[in-house]
């Protein structure tokens, strides 16, 4: 295996590409050095490019990442490996950086499929389709989501039957069961990792009936209901498909809660709870929306006008924690809280329940430092070790961390953040 | 005249087919003279019908491409960039914008917003068959940068770009470096001091040969465009001698880093300066730092019970400043703590509308609320009242934690957690022409795709001169910025649009017309064999075409929007 493995060399690793890692990789590569992006997912973009709109000015998330996305994946200096993870960084010298990284098969040859979507269509093999987050299915041969890059198909080979369908039907013969893990040895003078946050998992909070209760949804797929490319074209309930008309926002969930072991602030529920319910207020104006809230922290450039606007239009918020939630036969659900305000516990029925779930720490670098390791803070982000004069900085010297890796930020800050790091990777390029 | 168009109508999702039938579109104008192409598509933007685009001029042999999407601030440089990879002239294609001026201007009128989307591609398609190979300006630029401001945000952006090997001025009007950090003693999340920071980043500045610092130095005046700036610099009144001391520099970028002021509260708002015991929070933490006893004594006399009431001049409903200002609650949280550990007997008692330690913040406020601080909220309509009798300070407020009922607060020392305000001194703001936001801090060009730059070429924003910042945000803003500015003339050479207006010296009469209208002094007057006229210099001007319509012998014609075209497309608009 060792011996299989290909040398490359590059003047900076950029790990994971989302809108961090995108930002950085462009300006490091404007800058005329070459950059290496690497992601483990089949499309880069991130969770930025599966959103709707964006808060405060309401663009189109789509029409903001895609471009940028382009942008990265044409850039002569830059080279993007998805379905890839770098496995191991060991630091040799100060300009000198070895990593592993394996490339999985995608049993597609990118550059030859047309995405012509034929192979989706002749495959038998129906499973969740994680883009949409479960709201809908997917193929086992399948585009992973329309405004993907690079649109091609990927034949999920854990669901596969080995039919041989898509083969059969594929007009340009871009699809290769032969296809293999590649392993490369990578050379490169700094890192940059970007290798951004994991939603709550609100199966951790029983109570709230995730996964029990069908009208009981996170964020995310509420999200996937509003986005441009919406599996529904309409919002919809999942129980029965009825369009919902009374719906809550349970804020916090996984969030300032020390009994699922995250006692911070995830800084961006509150702001996009209230940036869908403006939408869906948009989308379904007879519908009425119920913020839950401990506290609205609507604290960037032009959110608190943004909150005023949703109290304007109409949306109701409530100062209390939901407590529990219970599902009548009819679908709908009983929120138990205690209302702040008045100072009594309360029950009010929805017809759709969202859970605004928080940001968590990826920890899939934890472990690939060989030699001097990486350090990581008390929730396992990774550690600033200059938070104030130098906030890119890791305690490896050479190595910076942009974006959500190192803490809970919004999009806005996620992309001053990648400023800062492609900032510090490039002078340390110059200056080693 | 271009024969071979090709028309390109979006989706945008269903930003714009939700409203507009882009289908009808499409037929409307496929037997448009010229149009040899036109297809929907779902997002023009996306790389597959990009790529798409650029097979489609290939095959057709299309010369002139018109997409029809959202507005060209968006994406009007995207589909420019692609008609370039497929060899074409990029200024010669067209943008029609039928999602902001069509879709989303008529939801309520969808056959309306669909005959409009049609007559505004139908312009679209008569500019382009006009429309002329053009090619940007090119200037040698000055390998040089300004950083106007030395508090956090511009010393961190004069060391990165220093660290680039390129040459920094830093030029701050106060006598010292530091901003306002420099004044503050322990900061959140570390231990460091303001002024230790601030002394060890200014220590890594005098490390660098690259950077000079100018302090107690003034910009007075600025001329030119990006990648050649001329700024005037005024040493400041100094009261010993009479001279004032200026001097010019060459820079081909400015990096914008003013910081903000603090809020003063009014007198009388919550007692301030009618009462001694009310202070701002900056005074507080100046206080709180600058005692050694065991006891905090202020005036004199022991301190043992402190309310903060928060928000005092932000989030205002009747005043200017409607914006949160971002800092002040952990700002008031941490200095709470420091407080408590350092002195004897301390109880904090916060009245505030809302905590909002985002992020790692909370486990401070987790820490506070450990340490028996009490918080007490109040509703925003009922603000805490402080009144003075008998020598005593008390504050009656409502807490929404009790339903609103009324508590009576007696505190040694009432702290306003006053927030942050666009600098008070707008010079320069003014100098460089920035436009400001709803909230009067400067504007960035777009939150998350640009956002460090302004709509003025070669001048960035750092910190909090944009809005309210924490440090390390301040710092990672002014990184960005940084490296916008390297970026930009990092090898010497500026290129700039070519829409830019054009003067016919023949039919110019000099009426100073133009000079007048033109917002970015770039009229020029000169004598041309013998005769008076206007010309444009080209660096400067921004193709704005504020002078086109004010010149009375029609002498002004503005490059990519010619009269010929602009009549075209009124033409087709009222067809």
């Amino acid at each position: 295996m060792e011996e299989r493995r290909k040398k490359i060399e590059f003047d900076a690793l950029v790990i994971g590409a989302g809108i961090a890692g995108g930002e950085t990789a462009l300006n490091i590569a404007n800058n005329g050095y070459k950059v290496l992006l690497v992601e483990k997912d089949h499309s880069i973009g991130g969770k930025m490019i599966l959103l709707s709109k964006v808060f405060p000015t309401l663009d189109c998330a789509a029409c903001i990442t895609t471009p940028k996305v382009s942008e990265i994946a044409r850039h002569p200096n830059i080279t993007v490996f998805t379905e890839s993870e770098v496995t191991s960084i060991v630091k040799k010298t100060e300009s000198l950086f070895i990593a592993k990284i394996t490339k999985n098969p995608r049993y597609v040859h990118v550059e030859d499929c047309t995405a012509c979507q034929l192979c989706e269509k002749a495959c038998p093999v129906s499973v969740r389709d994680e883009y949409q987050f479960g709201l809908v299915g997917r193929k086992a041969a399948y585009i992973p989501f329309s405004i993907a890059n690079p649109k091609a198909a990927v034949i999920d080979l854990e669901q596969c039957t080995l039919c041989g369908a898509c083969e059969r039907v594929c007009p340009t013969h871009c699809i290769d069961f032969t296809m293999e893990t590649e392993c490369f040895e990578l050379q490169v003078k700094t890192v940059v990792l970007a290798t951004g946050f994991q939603l709550f998992d609100p199966l951790k909070i029983p109570r709230f009936g995730y996964g029990k209760y069908k009208n009981v949804v996170t964020s995310m797929q509420m999200e996937r209901e509003i986005a441009p490319t919406r599996p529904y074209h309409t919002i919809l309930r999942p129980g029965d498909g009825k369009i919902p008309d009374q719906i809550a926002y349970v804020l916090c969930t996984g969030s300032r809660d020390d009994s699922v072991g995250n006692p911070v602030c995830s800084q961006v529920c509150c702001m996009y709870s209230m940036k869908q319910a403006q939408l869906l207020m948009g989308a379904l104006p007879m519908a009425d929306i119920t913020i839950y809230y401990i506290d609205i922290r609507s604290f960037g450039k032009g959110f608190e006008e943004f909150y005023q606007q949703a109290k304007d239009m109409g949306v109701n918020f409530v100062k209390g924690k939901i407590g529990k939630i219970s599902e009548k036969e009819n679908g709908n659900l009983i929120l138990r809280y205690e209302d702040i305000q008045e100072g009594i516990v309360k029950e009010a029925e929805h017809d759709m329940v969202v859970l605004s779930v928080g940001m968590l720490s990826n920890q899939s670098v934890h472990q690939i430092f060989d030699g001097e390791m990486l350090q990581f803070d008390s929730l396992n982000f990774i550690w600033q070790s200059d938070l104030l004069g130098s906030p890119a900085k890791t305690n490896i010297d050479g190595v910076f961390v942009a974006g959500t890796a190192s803490g809970p930020m919004d999009i806005p800050d996620s992309i001053l953040s990648a400023g800062s790091a492609s900032s510090e990777a490039i002078s340390y390029l110059i200056q080693h | 005249m271009k024969k071979n168009l090709g028309v390109y109508i979006c989706h945008c999702g269903g930003n714009i087919s939700d409203y507009v039938d882009v289908e009808k579109v499409r037929q409307a104008i496929e037997h448009e003279e010229g149009v040899v192409l036109a297809k929907t598509t779902m997002f023009a933007c996306s790389d597959s019908n990009q790529k798409e685009m650029v097979e489609d001029i290939h095959q057709y042999q299309l010369d002139g491409v018109i997409v029809a999407s959202c507005s060209p601030k968006l994406h009007l440089v995207t589909f420019r960039n692609v008609t370039e990879t497929a060899g074409l002239n990029k200024y010669t294609y067209v943008h029609a914008n039928i999602r902001e001026q069509a879709s989303w201007a008529h939801s309520d009128d969808k056959e309306g917003a669909t005959e409009k989307a049609i007559r505004l591609v139908r312009a679209a398609i008569s500019k382009s068959r006009y429309a002329e190979a053009l090619y940007p300006n090119k200037f040698e630029a000055e390998k040089a940068i300004a950083v106007i401001g030395a508090g956090m945000a511009g010393m961190k952006a004069a060391l990165s770009i220093a660290e680039k090997n390129m040459s920094v001025v830093l030029i701050e009007k106060e006598n010292t470096v530091g901003g306002h950090v420099a004044e503050w003693g322990s900061l959140f999340m570390t231990n460091e001091k303001g002024s230790e920071l601030v002394q060890r980043i200014h220590n890594d500045l005098l490390q660098h040969e690259n950077i000079s610092i100018l302090t107690g130095t003034e910009v007075v005046s600025s001329k030119g465009s990006i990648g050649n700036f001329t700024l005037t610099l005024q040493k400041k009144h100094q009261p010993v001698d009479n001279l004032r001391e200026t001097m010019e520099i060459n820079v081909g970028s400015v990096v914008i880093a003013t910081g903000f002021d603090h809020y003063i509260p009014q007198r009388g708002e919550f007692s301030y300066l009618n009462n001694e015991n009310v202070i701002s929070l900056p005074d507080f933490k100046k206080l709180t730092d600058q005692s050694t006893g065991k006891t905090l004594l202020y005036n004199g006399k022991e301190i043992h019970d402190i309310a903060y009431i928060y928000c005092v001049g932000s989030r205002q409903s009747e005043g200017e400043n409607k914006y949160c200002s971002r800092f002040c609650c952990i700002s008031t949280i941490h200095t709470a703590i420091e407080t408590k550990k350092k002195f004897k007997g301390i109880r904090n008692f916060h009245l505030h509308r809302g905590i909002r330690t985002y992020g790692k913040q909370e486990l401070l406020y987790d820490e506070a609320l450990q340490n028996g601080d009490i918080f007490i909220q109040f509703h925003d309509d009922f603000p805490p009242e402080v009144s003075f009798k008998n020598k005593k300070t008390s504050l009656k407020v409502k807490d929404l934690l009790f339903s609103d009922k009324e508590l009576l607060l007696d505190a040694d020392l009432v702290v306003l957690v006053t927030g942050m305000l666009p600098r008070i001194d707008q010079s320069i703001g003014q100098l460089f022409k920035l436009p400001k936001g709803r909230d009067n801090f400067y504007n960035e060009i777009h939150m998350k795709l640009r956002p460090v730059e302004t709509v003025i070429d070669g001048i960035t924003l750092a910190g909090t001169c944009q809005g309210p910042k924490n440090i390390s945000e301040s710092v990672n803003s002014a990184l960005s910025a940084a490296t916008k500015a390297f970026s930009s003339i990092s090898n010497g050479l500026v290129e700039t649009e070519p829409i830019v207006a054009e003067i016919n010296g023949n039919s110019c009469v000099w009426c100073g017309e133009c000079l007048k209208a033109c917002p970015f002094e770039a009229i020029e007057q000169k004598e041309i064999d013998g005769k008076i006229i206007a010309v444009v210099n080209k660096s400067v001007c921004k193709g704005c075409g504020m002078c086109a319509p004010v010149c009375v012998p029609n002498a002004i014609d503005l490059i990519g929007y010619s009269d010929k075209e602009i009549f075209s497309m009124i033409d087709a608009l009222v067809q």
